[in-house]
This record gives structure tokens, C-alpha cells and sequence, in this order.
């Protein structure tokens, strides 16, 4: 499926559509956001805890609080 | 207009709060000003969407008599703001056409608090729709334009705050921040923005574009004023589950305290390579400048561009499309057509990635918060890396996610440290410059005090636009 179908499929998942051009400006933005899941991704840090396996050294917060952490 | 009201109108807060202490001179006599300056100036700009006429000269009546009868407040009493059109309060359209006629049941949580400070409401400023769909020429609220310069945009979201403060329309004007929206249009102005730390001001009532990135927060002509009024609208809100219930300091208390000694971290990463010299060099200067006034400039090693846009805007669009899922899905062809294609974006963004960006974001946070420790005191780097656009006839597209919007602002706003934004200069095509300093959490009165230091060895501040 081309990076049109595919947006097309996971925003019907949605029930939101959009037309054959909205799909074309999505493109160039949708190709940058997978390039950025991988820049996002290299950038966290994990410790080697077995062969292949790591312990993320970092915690998702889902509500920020600017005053915890820091402390290392 | 006389060269005694054009003086008064471009005063700031400090000193008309003053005056109006002394009884030298009215709240009616302010609020009939900015009345008169919004009637002549703003079919140029279209920096307010409702001006509240008979609300606001009522307010001003009732502050006068409050006054006279010995009952002053405080600074912001009898002093005359624009509140951004994403706040509850009266007709509130969010810069959105299916919100043209909505009108809010009541004050928010911000609002109420500066009303009760004493500050009088002229009335809503624009916004870029729901804070992030740039205007062009045929959005249906049509775009503030820039008072430097009539064909640029005055920046966003926050558009009608800072070109109505920065033209002499009101003394401040309330905005919010969920990438830059703050500092970037103040920036594109030629004022102060400061976006307080995550939590300082509450955000109930005002409508959310990306819960864990929003705040809100004023924007001044000069450093005092944008203390002054942080110091009426910050504190605990139990309406807003981010407040920070923490103490509120005396915002000012630093202002006017020499900077020698005082470490300054730049965080060349993000900027070095990319920033247009248009903008680099104004910014230099104040690099200088803040050395020359007793500043040690130190480097702070932190991410680059491209990591900072990885973090920001994935995040902030996935809740952004959490939503306006349902106005999308009801009203989407009644919005800006990039403005519904951004909720889209968002949309297309998976749970793991989102639960990757929060990870990444506490790691740059603990990284920043271990140099404001150890090696610097201050944080500093340029607000944006592009001159402010013209004003678009054509939809945009997607162009905040694009690798070459290189604004500055968000590394603040997903670490959630104070940031302000001060002006330092103009480019080669006239138009404003300007440079943030942030700090540690909660500590607002570090940052204007080195903001203060350098806008006052400066002429920056005492510059405005000629309408």
C-alpha cells in the first residue's frame, strides 16, 4: 500500500476522511513524522541488561511537572 | 493624536500604574485612549475581534470611584488589557468560523484573577485558529498583521496580544504558549513574552490545544510590566489539574540587580547551523551585551533542531488531534483547510511514538535541569531562526512540521522552564529580533532579572511601530 493508502487506512480507523489532495499535502509531513519516530527513538537512553534486551533508563510522564527530576 | 497621548499610550505599566495611583491620571481617561487608538489604528492591524466598549468603560468608572475612595489595588488597577480570544470570556470564538457566536458563561480562572487585581478588559485579541491554524488572506477571521510591517504576520498564536501591545492598542495583552506561541509573536513585534513554568498560570477555561505543553501567560512592552502582570494572574487554580501548588514569589523582587558573575548557557545545538544571520547577528550583540554587563558566558550541550522538532511536534498534535477529533469529524470543512489537516496529522501518530516522545522529553528536561545545577545559572538562545512570514493568500499546508520552521520556543515549553523573550534588535528589513532566557522551574524572578538587565542597557524597549 503507498503512504497514501495507508494514511487513508489509519485515519478511516478514525472515521475521518479526507480528499484525494488534503492526502497529498499529508504526505511530505507523514514521511517526516516516521523519519522523527526514529530520531525520537535513538534518542533514548537504556542501559544493556542481556544479550539484545534493554532497561529504559527514562520514564514516559504523561502529566508534566517541570520540578521532579534532575537528580541523576 | 497628541505627542502627550501618543507618550502615554507607550508607556508602560510601571509608570502609568504610578499615575493612576497618584490620581495624575484616570482609568477612564486610559481606557478612553486605548478606545480611541483601537478605532483608528486596528482596521490596519485587526488585532481584536470584540472590543468590549461598554463593559470596559464601565469597569473603568467603577475603578476610578474604587481610587478615589482610597481603595487602590495594585499595579494592574485601572490599567487596560486584551485578553486572547482563546480564554473564556465573553464571545469567545477561538479564531474559529463555527465558534463565531459562542459566548462563554464565565470568566475564566485567568481572567477572573486579573479582574480582580483590577485590570480592566477592552476585549479579545486574535489568535491563529484554536491556537495553531495560521491565517491567510481568506480565513474567515482574516490575519493580524504585523505593525512593523503591514504585510508580514505579527506571529502566533498569541497574533492580536502582541500586535495590539507593541502598537499602542492596550498596556498588556494575556496569551498562551503551546510551542511558542508567546515569545515567537512577541518576538515578530518587537516586545517582552514571558511564558511562566508549567503550572505557575492556570489554564481552566482556556481552550486547550495540547494538554501537557500549554501554558499562559502575558505579553508586555517592557520586563517590569510582564512581572507585574504575571504577578495577578499566577497561582494555585484547583480547576486546572497541571496547576503547580506551589508559593508565588514577588516576580520583581530581582529587577534592577546587577547580573556580574551570573552564568549564562547557550545552547548553540540547537541554532548554530540553522539560524538565518539576519537573526544571528542581532542575537550575537546580546550575547556581547550580556557579557559586557558581567555575565559569564558558558555552553550547555543539548539537542539539535531536528531532535527539538521530534520531541514538540509529534506530541503536540497527537493531543491536538485527541481534541478536536469530534470538531473535525462534525465542523472540519469549517475550519482553516491546514488547521483540520494538522487534528489529521495527529491522528496519525501511534501510541508507542507519543509514549517515546514523553520519554525523550524527560530526558532532555533532567539534562537541562543537571547544567541549571551545575553549569549555568541562566539558559539563553535565539526565539526563532527565520524572519516572520508574509502574510499567506494560499493555505500554508503543514508548514510548522516541516524541518525548516526553525522557532527556538518549544524546548522550553516541553520542559516546561520558564522563558522569556526579550527584544534585541531589528534585521536588515526592519522587522524585530529577539532571544529567550529561561531558567529553573519556579524561579520566574532569575530570568527577568537578567531579561531586565540587558532590556535596560538596551534601546530596544523604548522603540515603537509607526502606524
Amino acid at each position: 500500500m503507498d503512504k497514501k493508502g495507508i494514511m487513508a487506512a489509519k485515519l478511516a480507523e478514525w472515521n475521518v476522511s479526507l480528499t484525494d489532495s488534503e492526502l497529498d499535502q499529508l504526505v511530505p509531513a507523514y514521511d517526516n513524522l516516521l523519519r522523527w519516530q526514529e530520531v525520537v527513538h535513538s534518542m533514548l537512553r537504556s542501559r544493556k541488561i542481556a544479550d539484545g534486551m534493554i532497561f529504559p533508563e527514562s520514564e514516559p510522564l504523561l502529566m508534566y511537572s517541570p520540578e521532579k527530576g534532575g537528580s541523576k | 493624536m497628541t505627542v502627550a497621548a501618543q507618550e502615554l499610550a507607550y508607556a508602560s505599566i510601571a509608570e502609568v500604574s504610578e499615575k493612576v495611583k497618584r490620581r495624575e491620571v484616570s482609568p477612564i481617561e486610559l481606557t478612553e485612549l486605548m478606545l480611541s487608538r483601537i478605532e483608528e489604528f486596528d482596521a490596519k492591524l485587526h488585532s481584536y475581534y470584540t472590543v468590549f466598549t461598554n463593559e470596559v468603560r464601565a469597569a473603568a468608572r467603577q475603578a476610578e470611584a474604587e481610587i478615589q475612595r482610597g481603595q487602590y489595588r495594585n499595579p494592574l488597577h485601572g490599567i487596560p488589557i486584551g485578553i486572547k480570544d482563546i480564554y473564556e470570556s465573553g464571545r469567545t470564538t477561538c479564531g474559529s468560523k463555527p465558534l463565531d457566536n459562542y459566548v462563554a458563561a464565565n470568566d475564566c480562572t485567568a481572567v477572573k484573577k486579573l479582574k480582580e487585581a483590577g485590570a480592566l478588559v477592552l476585549g479579545k485579541t486574535a489568535t491563529y485558529e484554536f491556537a495553531y491554524g495560521f491565517p491567510t488572506t481568506k480565513s474567515y477571521f482574516g490575519p493580524t498583521r504585523n505593525p512593523w510591517n503591514l504585510g508580514h504576520d505579527a506571529g502566533g498564536s498569541s497574533s492580536g496580544a502582541a500586535a495590539s501591545t507593541a502598537s499602542g492598542l492596550a498596556y498588556a495583552g494575556m496569551g498562551s504558549c503551546t510551542g511558542g506561541s508567546i515569545r515567537w509573536p512577541a518576538q515578530a513585534c518587537g516586545i517582552v513574552g514571558l511564558k511562566a513554568t508549567y503550572g505557575r498560570v492556570s489554564r481552566a477555561g482556556v481552550y486547550p490545544l495540547s494538554w501537557s505543553l500549554d501554558h499562559t501567560g502575558p505579553l508586555t512592552r517592557t520586563v517590569t510590566d510582564a512581572a507585574l502582570v504575571l504577578q495577578a494572574c499566577a497561582g494555585y487554580d484547583p480547576n486546572d489539574p497541571a496547576s503547580a501548588n506551589v508559593p508565588v514569589p514577588n516576580f520583581a523582587e530581582k529587577l534592577g540587580r546587577d547580573i556580574k558573575g551570573l552564568r549564562v548557557g547557550l545552547l548553540r545545538s540547537v541554532y548554530e547551523d540553522n539560524c538565518d544571520v539576519k537573526l544571528l547577528g542581532p542575537y550575537n550583540e546580546a550575547v556581547k551585551q550580556l557579557a559586557k554587563l558581567g555575565a559569564k558566558i558558558v555552553d550547555v550541550p543539548t539537542i539539535t533542531l531536528d531532535q527539538l522538532q521530534a520531541i514538540e511536534w509529534p506530541g503536540l498534535f497527537a493531543e491536538c488531534a485527541a481534541i478536536h477529533l469530534d470538531n473535525v469529524r462534525n465542523r472540519g470543512n469549517d475550519y482553516n483547510p491546514h488547521a483540520k489537516l494538522f487534528a489529521a496529522y495527529g491522528l496519525l501518530v501511534s501510541g508507542a511514538h507519543y509514549l517515546m516522545v514523553q520519554r525523550a522529553r524527560a530526558q532532555v528536561r533532567d539534562d537541562l535541569l543537571q547544567a541549571l545545577a551545575t553549569t549555568a545559572d541562566v539558559l539563553m538562545l535565539p526565539t526563532a531562526g527565520f524572519q516572520i512570514n508574509h502574510i499567506a493568500d494560499e493555505s500554508p499546508g503543514l508548514s510548522i512540521v516541516a524541518t525548516s520552521f526553525s522557532v527556538y520556543t518549544p524546548i522550553f515549553n516541553f520542559t516546561g522552564f520558564p522563558a522569556i523573550q526579550v527584544p534585541c534588535g531589528f534585521d536588515s528589513d526592519g522587522l524585530p529580533v529577539g532571544f529567550q532566557i529561561a531558567g529553573k522551574p519556579f524561579d520566574e524572578p532569575t530570568i527577568c532579572q537578567v531579561a531586565h538587565a540587558y532590556e535596560q542597557s538596551t534601546v530596544w524597549h523604548t522603540q515603537h511601530p509607526n502606524l
